[in-house]
């Protein structure tokens, strides 16, 4: 249980929905990690944007 | 689309959050009212007309200037919630209505009917703000304040449904910590758009198949396939909207409320809903439910309250049969779950497999109920026919 709480936590502060990460984790130059992280993400934005789709939920 | 658009980006959010930071906090409200008219008039004359731009500018100055009637324990703010209700009535269920009581063809129908952007959610607002004041739960805020309240573009779309004394004390006081907001935001507008465009949008590819002619032939496996797709591409598709829409709010400085917290691991129906779409649950207990009794009152009138809040909330969902049926499954749902909670069975601890089987239960429940939210009551009954091999 507690593996899965840590590893929801980890997904949670990767996704900006918590500010800071799971406990005992310790990452060297975040800066570094985020910018990679932040790379990848913008990647697979241009890949898969060209697929694009109204949102659900907006009122038209 | 929008939040999806470089507009949106770079035209709107970027610039305004940069200049929320820089002005000093008088001005602060003025930045949220100038770019939240401007994102409206142009995605209202971009994705509609003239009319529509106009329309919603009109609804938001009424709401602005009427609301300063409203006083605890007063009237006007009853007034108020009849004529939010009103609003969304004309726009969003008129044609409905005037189909469902006078038959297709009608002379009553809106022929060049069209929809005020985001109309659903700050309806739901302007009904909070009134019932709040009424009860005095909630300070009047200046003019500018609660405009900016009402016309904070990141949110007006589709929500998160604010609170005004939530948000008031944020516009005054935003964060400062400006690395942290931007650092936070950008991973969740990012997030928000990768879940959109290699999930939701993948998805979609998927559900599409989910019409009369396709469910017609597809195998039985196919059909249950489609329909967890659906239910997966409306959880990616609403949830990345929202993580789009807090992230932008981040900048600002301002945190606004969250949508989902993980809500197909949960254990039971009720557990789903108080994580799925948190803040319209949130406002359906407190202006729905609560008002209605509540819990409070006699069990059979408990089972009304919550049967009725739930058919209201799948009418809010869309102006159709179909979306009022599946507020009734969601209703007879959380029915049967506080009647099972209320059991003596219910009382035991579940080990490990009981979890696993309440969670996978409370799952496919859920995805059942999404046959209704996505077609029509024909094809959705004829689906479950095929499903279940009922006899045609």
């Amino acid at each position: 249980m507690k593996t899965i709480t840590w590893l929801k936590q980890l997904l949670e502060w990767v996704g900006g929905v918590r500010e800071s990460g799971p406990p005992g984790l310790n990452l060297k130059g975040e800066s570094l990690w985020w910018s990679l992280w932040w790379f990848l993400l913008i990647l697979m934005i241009s890949v898969f944007c060209g697929q694009s789709s109204k949102f659900i939920y907006i009122d038209f | 689309m929008i939040f999806n658009t470089f507009e949106y980006f770079f035209w709107f959010l970027i610039p305004s959050a940069i200049l929320f930071r820089l002005l000093p906090a008088p001005y602060k409200p003025g930045v949220c009212v100038a770019f939240g008219v401007a994102f409206f008039v142009y995605f209202s004359w971009v994705d509609l007309n003239g009319i529509a731009a106009a329309a919603c500018i009109l609804i938001f100055l009424w709401e602005s200037i009427f609301s300063r009637l409203y006083r605890p324990g007063s009237r006007w703010c009853l007034v108020g919630v009849v004529q939010a209700v009103l609003i969304l009535v004309l726009f969003k269920y008129w044609n409905f209505l005037a189909n469902l009581f006078v038959g297709p063809g009608n002379s009553f129908t809106w022929k060049n009917a069209f929809l005020p952007l985001g109309i659903s959610f700050f309806t739901f607002e302007f009904i909070h703000y009134a019932m709040d004041r009424r009860q005095g739960k909630t300070e009047q805020g200046t003019f500018f304040e609660y405009l900016a309240f009402i016309l904070f573009f990141p949110t007006m779309v589709a929500g998160p449904i604010k609170r005004f004394q939530d948000f008031l004390p944020k516009l005054r006081k935003p964060s400062l910590d400006a690395a942290t907001d931007w650092r936070v935001g950008i991973t969740r507008i990012l997030c928000g758009l990768v879940k959109k465009f290699a999930i939701a949008d993948f998805l979609t590819s998927v559900t599409v198949h989910l019409n009369k002619g396709d469910v017609e032939a597809a195998p039985k496996w196919l059909l249950l396939l489609w329909l967890f797709a659906y239910g997966l591409k409306i959880y990616f598709d609403f949830s990345a909207y929202s993580d789009i829409a807090i992230g932008s709010a981040r900048l600002f400085g301002l945190v606004v409320p969250e949508n989902f917290d993980w809500p197909y691991f949960r254990r039971n129906i009720a557990e789903f809903w108080k994580h799925w779409h948190i803040s319209l649950y949130r406002w359906l207990v407190d202006y729905l439910f609560i008002p209605m009794g509540g819990s409070r009152v006699v069990v059979p009138l408990i089972y009304r309250n919550i049967l009725l809040t739930m058919l209201l909330s799948g009418l809010w969902h869309g102006a159709g049969l179909n979306f009022l049926v599946w507020g009734l499954w969601h209703g007879i749902l959380l029915v049967i779950h506080r009647f099972w909670s209320k059991s003596r069975w219910a009382k035991t601890t579940p080990n490990r497999f009981g979890i696993v089987w309440r969670t996978l239960l409370t799952y496919v429940s859920v995805n059942l109920g999404w046959a209704f939210f996505c077609m029509d009551i024909s094809t959705a009954l004829l689906f479950f026919r095929k499903l279940f091999s009922f006899p045609l």
